[in-house]
């Protein structure tokens, strides 16, 4: 027996249970599964760090506070966080896991024998547009990152890659092999097509200011886009269309994440950034009330009472009524002033029908108004008669989340047009979007009876909606008249899709003043608030410094080699 | 037996020895006789039964009875030989006198002790390496649940801190931590390794603690972290024996206001001051709160809004439950609800009994342990077969056989959220019931945070919790005498253990995070499986003065486990009985987990003593792990040893007060791979329908399958190689009642087995593999003293102390040359390990004091969120800016050094025993301030009396910050010295006094021993430290000294026991 042992080098040669090996993978279908994998990250679970915290990046852009407790408002919204926060860190984490498994697509793809060119050329133009989409995402969030693509691997010791090149050459690179190669519809409507990459094509390039190139792409895109199952691009008729499960995937879906909740876990698949948003107390509470809007935001949605237009620059000056600090069973009277339509699709308020679930009576909904404000956020709740099939037990929804939508490309087409200077064709555009807001078809109505708020709608709007088009103004006041109104409309079309506060990055010096604004938002907030001692108050914005997250210290730590680290902190830190 | 060799260590026997000597040479042979007579301890006088006897140079023998008679006929002029375990072996040389009354002195210096070391057994004399044997007499009457919390205190080099949950192990490290990861010994319970924390003391013969190379490189890679060899009670041949001990412990709470928190009254005046105008005391102390569809609010007596007719309770909440329950004016004492007197008794019963061919021992121990926090609890049952049979003359066949059912509640120790910081976050208002008589909570009321009603946890959830385990283990084995000095032993052992676990979570209708979720059971069953098999050849001759013994062998380990866990949601019913899984109906998961790992070993160790002066020892050790690639799947752990009996020369004849002295140094590599994953090789991918699935189809509620990266692969990784020196010595003087033993040591770490640090643009979500990187090293001192001595001749006392200090030291790990570990949701990384100080350092801001006007803020460095009543940091690097550069090494939680007093004191039939042990000189680090000393966090938790003496701009002599309702950089949202607190402790562990019959008063009874005793464990704490206990068990390194709320384990303990033997 000793001898056998000792001899029999098996007894020592133990394979891993449960996983698989490159080799196993390395077949068209194994490079599908991994291609899978990368996919999968879209929804912002499943790889370290990835939870409700990447869900950071819109609480700094002024249009919601923060996670609604009785904390206040987020050290994000206040500019409070430091180079050493977590949460940032587990952001930079998660973003590049989901790159890695990109690269893993990519290293395995020569490996493939098995397959045909045009499959592995399929798969390889949606791992680069992943890869595209993962970094432009780094880009908006920490700026200067480090390129890390298949050559990186662990086995080659060559990762530590500086982050002071600009990688924006190699997202486009990744974007327009993508748009070369990839099919105009897919078998599966998750998968990305070839619009899909030219519409990310032409976001990177409005986050470069290359107006011009984006102008080309874009009049491409609307002319002659579809969607990847085969939907000719155009606004769906209904705006709140786009945020609930049952008529998701319509022609405004340019690039959508596929959210799924009841298919055998938990809470794996569904919309994890939003999953702790929602009401606090009353028939739709499934979260933890985190996510409420502003003042300032809702405030925004003021229109003319004449013309129905924005009150771009003057709304500041009117701030809406609110039920801040009155309960539930005390009486309180909504704005009874015109509102743009998209406000009551947005944004849970007092007196408005709520969804389906109820008109919202104001504070009994609210986690903590005295922290935070009385507004609750919509566009990831679910529809009470679908509740059982839509929400998963943890709160999370399978409510799409449509990373680019037909109306971005169209406001993206109205800023190459104003900064073109062809100003009426941008007021075309933006209108394009107005008279969808503008159809009362798409207003949130009053309830057939409000005790019963599944029984249907009237045909009566639930508020004074008011919402008209623009009629040469942009023409007649100017260009950058136009510019705002055209970030105005950004701001009331895209409210709480996660684009505010890189909007505002991106506009800063085109006739917004980042600095200003922000200072101006955390005294409104700040005040607004009751509890008189509020993280608004403590906090202050600098853009050189909150422009973009910091590098994390974490990182910077792990990158040291030769005593010197390969990521240099952004400026500011 | 009678060769030159001065055996002055054991002057008494040997006194004896020459007089028998002399007295046998003096007489004639004479024809046989037969003695009759009695064997008593010489101490207390107990009769000794089961003493062996035998005729000198014949296999004739018998043992004494249960009275502690013997008869035996023996021929005039022949030796009796007299031995029993821990006494002093006697002869006499038989005369015409027929009757014998022997005495047996105790063994207590136990020199001649045979101890059990690495594959072998020695003399304690004869060892040279760092060994500690464990005083099991004292070990035993210290009140423990277990082996693991006996061994506190009881050997020098050993720290362990003890769990007060039931069911949860000690946390045992031996010199020190030198490793961020498994610190844990290996502990090896008749040659099988073995947790042991589910070994009752009471079973237990012997201890030892292998600290050194000298001692432990025999078992090579798994001895890194010191070994703990334990042998258990084996049967003696005689007739039966009968032991039965019981035991009765009731076990108080901690008194009073543990937390020190704020009744109803004063919590409203701090809560107001942090929220001024808040819905909640608007109008002063209200009568009731409520919530309903409507929303919540608070109430006075009379309110229709508390109409108890409006109250509905439905589960899950859809919306409609409208809750109300009253206020609490005085406060909820929700540490007094949480914890309870409890009751815990023990019950070991053992036979042993055998022949000269064979002998037998059987044991059965009941452990019914009730922890003071309610609904927790272990079962401990336990039964243990140990045979011996001798087959012809040289062959020796047995078997250990021990299983092991454990039924646990436990509770997470020492843990952020759902631990005992619990009973803080609920605000004192909250009743532990509502009007109509459900659970009190945080749903019916304005803002009353999050917090789960740990009542209702515990006695709604926990208490249907199983987690039931069987662990069957034990070994059979042959010895073989080969010629005349050569034993073959082969052992085949296996510890399997099946485990089964079932926890059901209710909808918590009364907590407002979680009232509409639906309820759920996960069921998770495993096995595991390990297997040893142990070749030894050993070789054992002494010629003239040279005393030599060898060891070979080879060791075949393999580990197999396997689980299968599964769950599902929303059940109609919580009845426990209804509690299948076929009875939920949705988020149905399953999943299994396979694991397997081999190690295959060659060894050998030689010692070798010349003229019982000069000692030298070496081990030579191969391992071949599966856990490594194959170019580094082999390594080799050698090691030397030496001592010098300096007591044994001539020029040290005269100084007849020493009985011995012995200098000794061992050097030798220690392995490790314990930080090291099965599959460290490889790089692999995994699927998990969380992580790696994706509905590319769009169909909402369907997903399909990928893949993905899961671990990177190293395969250059190997051994991590710990190099340990160490110089001892060890004297005997004053006919040895005083005993003395001193050790330096240095344990140095090459490739330090650490899982690689790699930035996230390389590791992606993938695991880093082990790499050997980095060292710590740790220095330190072992000590123990020990007198005995007698006044009169009725009291005799004895009084032993051990101690253990180590130094502790990062040495070098990799770029940047630290890293963080051990952090807090809001207060962010605590703890730094770095290069040039020790192992998880507590890191962060230094507090100097607390901003006492907008004057001294201005005037000091610019800080983050300065402002008065807020903390004031030091400006580390004088630059004028506080920031992350300013963080500095605030505190050590490795102590300095701790120790354990035994005092012992018998007086005719009354034994008096005393035990202390000690930490000193590490820090803790108090997060639970974090909740309780800041309105910041969680602010509807119940918060600290000290914020009565907040800082005001009017009360500015305090250092406690300014109540707030937010937490900004310079209060509780950075890391700072602040909560960093003096961890030093002295606990007097047990204070016990026995009782033990006189013979003739129970022998009617057929009884031959009783003893009754009576102890209070934990009679006092004496600390600094405001928390509940300053000796907080962590979980990994990581989190040494971080206090969460660990559960405490100074309660009070009245013991009452019986031991008697039939």
């Amino acid at each position: 027996m000793i001898s056998t042992l000792s001899c029999n080098q098996s007894f020592l040669d133990i394979k891993p249970y449960g996983s698989v090996s490159e080799t196993t993978l390395s077949n068209e279908q194994g490079a599908n599964l991994l291609l899978i994998g990368a996919y999968s990250l879209l929804d912002g679970g499943g790889a370290t760090g990835g939870n409700y915290t990447i869900g950071i990046g819109r609480l700094r852009g002024g249009d919601e506070i923060t996670q609604g407790t009785e904390t206040g408002p987020s050290i994000y919204n206040t500019m409070l966080y430091t180079e050493a926060d977590a949460s940032i860190e587990d952001r930079w984490k998660f973003t590049y896991a989901a790159v890695n498994r990109c690269n893993d697509v990519l290293r395995l793809l020569p490996k493939v024998t098995d397959s045909t060119p045009q499959a592995l050329l399929q798969i390889e133009a949606e791992t680069k547009f992943l890869r595209g989409v993962y970094y432009l995402s780094l880009a908006m969030f920490y700026k200067n990152v480090p390129w890390i693509d298949e050559t990186i691997e662990y086995s080659k010791k060559n990762y530590f890659v500086s982050n002071t090149a600009n990688i924006y050459p190699q997202i486009e690179a990744d974007f327009q092999f993508a748009a070369d190669n990839l099919t105009e519809t897919k078998a599966q409507v998750g998968r990305a097509n070839k619009w899909a990459a030219k519409s990310f094509l032409a976001k990177t390039f409005m986050f470069q200011n290359k107006f011009s190139e984006a102008k080309t792409l874009l009049e491409d895109i609307i002319a002659n886009g579809q969607t990847s199952n085969g939907l000719k691009y155009k606004l769906l008729d209904r705006y709140n269309d786009n945020f609930i499960t049952r008529t998701k995937n319509g022609s405004e879906a340019v690039f959508t994440v596929q959210m799924s909740v009841n298919d055998g876990t938990t809470n794996g698949n569904g919309n994890y950034m939003d999953r702790y948003n929602g009401t606090y107390g009353g028939p739709a509470t499934c979260c933890y009330g985190w996510g409420q809007p502003t003042f300032d935001y809702v405030d925004a949605f003021q229109t003319d009472a004449t013309k129905g237009l924005p009150l771009i620059d003057t709304y500041q000056n009117t701030p809406l009524p609110t039920d801040n600090g009155i309960e539930s069973n005390q009486a309180f009277t909504p704005y009874q002033g015109t509102l743009d339509s998209r406000l009551d699709w947005t944004v849970g308020r007092r007196g408005i029908p709520y969804r389906d679930w109820g008109v919202h009576p104001g504070k009994a909904w609210v986690r903590n108004q005295f922290n935070t404000g009385p507004y609750v956020v919509i566009k990831n709740i679910v529809e009470q008669a679908r509740v059982n099939t839509d929400r998963g037990t943890d709160g999370a929804s399978n409510n799409p989340y449509s990373l680019i939508r037909f109306a971005d490309v169209l406001l993206w087409a109205a800023e190459c047009e104003v900064e073109a200077g062809s100003l009426s064709k941008a007021e075309e555009y933006v209108n394009i979007v107005r008279a969808r807001a503008a159809n009362p078809d798409g207003f949130v109505k009053k309830y057939l009876d409000p005790s019963d708020p599944m029984k249907g709608y009237s045909n009566e709007p639930a508020a004074n909606y008011k919402v008209g088009l623009y009629n040469g103004e942009f023409t007649s006041q100017g260009k950058s008249y136009a510019r705002k109104a055209v970030f105005f409309e950004r701001r009331l079309e895209l409210g709480q899709e996660w684009h505010r506060f890189f909007d505002m990055v991106r506009f800063d010096g085109r006739d917004y003043d980042m600095n200003a604004n922000m200072s101006w938002l955390m005294q409104r907030e700040g005040k607004a608030i009751l509890n008189e001692a509020n993280n608004w108050l403590l906090g202050s914005f600098d853009k050189t410094k909150h422009a973009y997250f910091p590098i994390p210290l974490g990182q910077i730590d792990l990158s040291v080699i030769d005593g010197k680290s390969a990521l240099v902190q952004n400026p500011g830190w | 037996m009678f060769h030159p060799v001065p055996f002055s260590h054991y002057a008494r026997s040997l006194c004896l020895m020459i007089l028998c000597a002399v007295i046998s040479t003096s007489l004639l042979a004479q024809s046989a006789i037969t003695i009759r007579g009695s064997v008593t301890d010489a101490g207390n006088s107990q009769t000794l039964p089961g003493v062996n006897i035998l005729i000198k140079d014949s296999s004739q023998g018998t043992t004494t009875d249960a009275e502690g008679n013997f008869t035996i006929s023996a021929s005039a002029g022949s030796t009796l030989i007299f031995s029993f375990i821990g006494y002093i072996t006697q002869q006499y040389v038989v005369n015409s006198e027929s009757s014998l009354n022997v005495k047996l002195e105790t063994d207590t210096h136990a020199l001649s002790e045979v101890v059990v070391t690495g594959y072998s057994s020695q003399q304690k004399k004869d060892i040279v390496g760092s060994v500690a044997v464990v005083n099991v007499k004292e070990l035993q009457s210290v009140p423990s649940r277990s082996a693991g919390q006996a061994l506190q205190g009881m050997a020098s080099g050993v720290n362990v801190i003890r769990s007060g949950v039931p069911g949860n192990g000690s946390k045992i490290t031996i010199r020190g931590v030198t490793n961020f990861g498994n610190t844990d010994p290996l502990v090896i319970v008749d040659g099988i390794q073995q947790d042991i924390n589910n070994i009752s003391s009471q079973d237990i013969e012997s201890i030892q603690v292998l600290k050194d190379a000298g001692a432990a490189a025999i078992y090579g890679v798994r001895g890194a972290n010191g070994v703990v060899l334990i042998t258990t009670k084996k049967g003696k041949s005689g007739k039966p024996v009968i032991n039965f001990q019981s035991t009765i412990n009731m076990v108080q709470p901690l008194s009073g206001n543990p937390f020190n928190v704020l009744n109803s009254q004063e919590y409203m005046q701090v809560y107001n001051t942090a929220f001024p105008n808040n819905d909640r005391f608007i109008n002063g102390m209200p009568d009731y709160m409520y919530r309903g569809p409507g929303g919540a609010g608070v109430a006075k007596e009379g309110d229709p809004a508390v109409n108890p007719s409006l109250y509905h309770y439905a589960s899950p909440n859809i919306g409609q439950n409208y809750i109300i329950q009253k206020v609490n004016k005085e406060g909820t004492d929700w540490y007094g609800a949480m914890f309870k007197k409890a009751i815990t008794t023990e019950q070991n019963l053992s036979v042993n009994g055998g022949t000269e061919k064979s002998k037998y021992l059987f044991s059965l121990g009941l452990l019914d342990q009730k922890g003071t926090l309610i609904e927790t609890s272990l079962k401990r049952y336990s039964a243990r077969v140990n045979t011996e049979y001798t087959l012809g003359k040289h062959i020796r066949v047995g078997e250990n056989l021990n299983v092991i059912y454990r039924d646990t509640r436990g509770f997470s120790e020492n843990s952020d959220f759902g631990g005992i910081i619990e009973t803080v976050k609920m605000p004192p208002i909250v009743p532990l019931y509502d009007i109509k008589g459900n659970y009190g909570g945080t749903f019916a009321g304005p803002a009353l945070g999050d917090a789960q009603n740990p009542i209702a946890v515990q006695q709604r959830n926990r208490k249907n919790d199983l987690v039931n385990q069987w662990h069957i283990l034990g070994n059979i084995y042959a010895e073989v005498d080969l010629f005349k000095d050569f034993t073959l032993r082969s052992s085949l052992g296996y510890n399997v253990v099946n485990s089964f676990n079932q926890d059901f979570n209710t909808t918590q209708v009364e907590n407002v995070q979680g009232n509409n979720s639906d309820n759920s059971l996960n069921i998770n069953y495993s096995f595991s499986r390990m297997m040893t098999f142990t070749n030894l050849l050993t070789y054992k001759k002494n010629i003239g003065d040279h005393n030599i013994s060898v060891v070979v062998g080879t060791e075949a380990i393999e580990n197999v486990g396997r689980g299968v866990s599964a769950a599902r949601e929303r059940y109609f019913s919580e009845d426990f009985n209804f509690m299948v899984l076929n009875n939920g109906t949705n988020a149905i998961t399953n999943s299994s987990s396979v694991s397997k790992n081999s190690l295959f070993s060659q060894f050998g160790r030689i010692d070798y003593v010349f003229q019982d002066k000069y000692i030298l020892g070496a081990t030579i050790r191969r391992d071949g792990s599966s856990v490594f690639g194959p170019d580094k799947r082999y390594g080799i752990f050698p090691s030397v040893s030496a001592g010098w009996r300096i007591s044994g020369e001539e020029f040290m004849s005269n100084l007849s007060w020493i009985q011995d002295l012995k200098l000794r140094g061992s050097w030798g590599v220690l392995g490790s791979q314990s930080n090291v994953s099965a599959v460290n090789a490889f790089s692999l991918f995994g699927s998990g329908m969380s992580t790696t699935y994706y509905d590319i189809n769009g169909a909402s509620n369907a997903i399909v399958q990928g893949f993905g990266v899961s671990r990177i692969g190293n395969l250059a990784t190997g051994w991590e190689e710990n190099v340990v020196t160490n110089l001892g010595l060890d004297m005997s003087i004053l006919n040895n009642n005083l005993e003395f033993s001193i050790e330096y040591y240095k344990k140095k770490i090459n490739g330090l087995l650490f899982s690689q640090p790699l930035p996230a643009v390389v590791i992606g979500g993938a695991t880093s593999p082990s790499v050997n990187i980095g060292d710590i090293q740790n220095t330190g001192i072992d000590g123990s003293v020990r007198y005995r001595g007698k006044i009169g001749s009725d009291i005799t006392y004895n009084a032993g102390v051990n101690i253990t200090s180590y130094q502790n030291k990062v040495v070098n790990i990799p770029d940047p040359g630290y890293f963080f570990s051990g952090g807090h949701q809001g207060l962010g990384s605590i703890v730094r390990n770095e290069e040039g100080h020790p192992v998880s350092s507590f890191y962060g801001y230094r507090v100097t004091g607390l901003f006492n006007s907008q004057a001294e803020v201005d005037a000091a460095p610019t800080q983050n969120s300065a402002a008065p009543g807020r903390f004031r940091y030091e400006d580390i690097n004088g630059d004028g800016v506080i920031n992350s550069d300013d963080r500095t090494h605030l505190g050590n939680p490795n102590p300095d050094f701790t120790y354990g007093i035994n005092l012992n004191i018998g007086y005719k039939r009354f034994d008096l025993g005393a035990f202390f042990y000690g930490s000193q000189g590490n820090q803790i680090f108090n997060v639970t301030k974090a909740y309780t000393h800041f309105a910041g966090y969680y602010p509807t938790t119940n918060m600290s009396r000290d914020l009565l003496n907040a800082w005001t701009p009017e009360n500015t002599n305090t250092n406690i910050p300014k109540i707030e309702s937010v937490n900004t950089f310079s209060t509780a949202a950075a890391p700072n010295s602040f909560f960093i607190e003096n961890g030093s402790f002295l606990k007097m562990r047990s204070l016990s006094l026995g009782y033990t019959f006189a013979p003739h008063l129970i022998q009617k009874v057929n009884i031959s021993n009783l003893r009754l005793f009576a102890q209070i464990e934990n009679l006092f704490t004496i600390t600094k430290y405001s928390g509940l206990d300053p000796e907080i068990i962590g979980g990994d390194t990581s989190s040494l000294g971080l206090d969460r709320g660990a559960y405490p384990n100074n309660e009070k303990g009245f013991i009452f026991g019986l031991s008697v033997n039939f």
